[in-house]
């Protein structure tokens, strides 16, 4: 591991080490509002000031991180599920079932993803609790992000297919799931990793993408996304700049990921 | 569930192989192989050794291959038998061992799991770890390699960490676990060494003395197929052209391209003197 990987590692340990101690950090939590003090500037109660409503955004920042950087590999993990199930199954099948998915997959990805995730979150109630939000959100990028996985996880397994060791597996006698579940899905584990690893930034912009648009998280509960859309009133960053700091954090974070992911987990 | 029969002629082949649109991989073969014979199947790359292997053990019909005529195996033809009974045959009754030692063996999962696993596709339901443990290492023991006590380590090793002499055994280890009727070795000995090949060769030839396993030895190597064989089989572009003792077709090759192959063989002073010797020490067998 290089320097700059290490480092990457050491920032999103402490990024995510520190969100998760968001109820000792900063314990006013992140919906009670300091009427008295809409909009302040940073100060000794306040770290990053408040916003309009009065809200402590140094709270609201970690919390928001806490939920964005647990969303985005939880989603990471429904997609990455659903490729293995799609994508390798469909290439350890061969033949009619690899063409079927590939077919859909490419369908799949030739949508643009932004415009699906934004037109699919649009038609779905928009009036929900919080908690309902959060889950929709999770379950709307975990159930539409697994097709480029789906892709290169079916072409894996199409190799794997074809490969002596299967055939030696099955001119002794094995089949089926268990042919799958023994011989294929372990050779399938570091491509598994690389996509998950891989759409865990994708998640991340395109929570904030939706959140942005006031299609993710829903208020009170923070999110980058609903803290990048505070940016939207911003006048002067010379003059508010600790109102950057949700968004110094989204780069550094993403930043930090695409460091830790290797040249081939990228191409793969 | 095909029922063993006790004739003398353990397979018997007349077979054609083809892909649709494309001219036959076989043509009209016929082979037989006896109980407890040693039989040789050479052949240049590309002229249907290893597809003759395969649609032996019905493992072609995933590559949309049409294979005509008959296979009969112990008495039970094989190309009218579903997937399922099929299943039951391969590697209980037919077992195959391949020419890449290390790629044949999955680099994910120990030697130990990978030769459970080839146990329990045919293992009685009643059957105990301890069955399977002691199969296993029954199975090491006639290969020549570590097992039971102190070299249980050796199951734990994966492909990556054995030589491939070593895999090539456990292949072997593998195909043997259910004491199979015919072993199809695949180009088993071209990518060894030549100490490594003539161990293996060896070992081969005492599983069919020991056992009476019939081998169906595919190569493309006619030194080493006169090392263990009783007869050979010439293939050449999809047809058996000759087939004989292996003292017939090192001393009089009758077909033009088997003379061929034995002009090939490399003119050292005692090669030939020495493979005519062992041809007829095996014919003497």
């Amino acid at each position: 591991m290089n320097l700059a990987r290490k480092l990457a590692c050491v920032v999103v340990v402490f990024v995510c080490a520190v969100s998760l101690a968001a109820n000792w950090l900063a314990p006013v939590g992140y919906a009670k509002q300091f009427r008295e003090a809409p909009g302040a500037p940073p100060s000794h109660e306040h770290w990053l000031g408040t916003d309009e409503v009065g809200r402590d955004r140094f709270a609201r920042v970690l919390y928001g991180t806490r939920i964005s950087l647990l969303l985005a590999p939880a989603a990471a993990l429904v997609s990455t599920l659903l490729a293995a199930l799609v994508g390798g199954l469909a290439g350890y099948l061969g033949g009619i079932w690899l063409r079927l998915a590939r077919g859909f997959t490419d369908l799949f990805l030739s949508l643009p993803w932004l415009f699906l995730l934004i037109t699919v979150r649009a038609v779905l109630p928009l009036n929900v609790s919080p908690l309902t939000s959060v889950l929709i959100t999770f379950l709307i990028l975990g159930l539409l992000g697994w097709a480029a996985a789906a892709r290169v996880l079916s072409t894996s397994a199409d190799a794997l297919r074809n490969s002596d060791f299967v055939l030696q597996a099955r001119a002794s006698g094995l089949h089926g799931p268990r042919l799958f579940l023994i011989h294929v899905l372990p050779n399938l584990k570091p491509v598994l990793y690389a996509q998950f690893w891989i759409s865990i930034p994708v998640f991340i912009l395109s929570e904030a993408n939706l959140g942005i648009l006031g299609l993710g998280v829903a208020e009170p509960l923070p999110s980058w996304g609903s803290l990048l859309r505070e940016l939207e009133g911003l006048m002067s960053f010379r003059e508010e700049p600790w109102r950057l700091v949700p968004l110094v954090l989204l780069i550094v974070v993403m930043t930090s990921f695409q460091m830790l992911l290797s040249k081939e987990e990228v191409t793969a | 569930m095909p029922t063993p029969d006790s004739s003398p002629t353990l397979l018997s082949a007349q077979v054609t192989v083809r892909y649709p649109g494309k001219a036959p991989v076989l043509q009209g073969i016929s082979l037989d192989i006896a109980r407890g014979e040693v039989v040789g199947l050479v052949g240049q790359s590309g002229s249907g050794k290893s597809t003759l292997a395969l649609a032996i053990l019905g493992l072609l019909g995933r590559q949309r291959a049409i294979v005509e005529g008959k296979i009969v195996f112990q008495g039970t033809d094989l190309l009218t038998l579903r997937e399922r009974e099929l299943r039951s045959l391969r590697g209980r009754a037919l077992s195959l061992v391949l020419q890449s030692p290390l790629a044949s063996l999955n680099p994910a999962l120990e030697i130990g799991t990978q030769l459970r696993e080839a146990w329990r596709a045919h293992s009685e339901r009643a059957a105990t770890s301890d069955d399977c443990d002691r199969a296993i290492q029954s199975s090491l023991k006639n290969v020549s390699l570590p097992c039971g006590g102190n070299d249980r380590d050796f199951l734990r090793k994966r492909a990556s960490q054995l030589s491939v002499g070593q895999a090539q055994r456990v292949l072997i280890a593998m195909a043997i676990l259910h004491r199979p009727a015919l072993l199809i070795a695949d180009e088993a000995t071209s990518a060894l060494d030549v100490i490594t090949q003539s161990e293996i060769l060896e070992l081969f030839a005492r599983l069919n003395r020991e056992t009476g396993m019939s081998i169906l030895y595919i190569s493309h190597d006619l030194p080493s197929v006169a090392g263990i064989c009783q007869r050979i089989a010439i293939l050449h572009e999809g047809e058996i052209v000759e087939s004989g003792t292996v003292e017939q077709i090192f001393t009089a090759p009758a077909h033009e391209y088997t003379r061929r192959l034995m002009q090939a063989l490399p003119q050292l002073p005692v090669q030939r003197e020495v493979l005519l010797a062992r041809a007829h020490a095996v014919t003497l067998d």
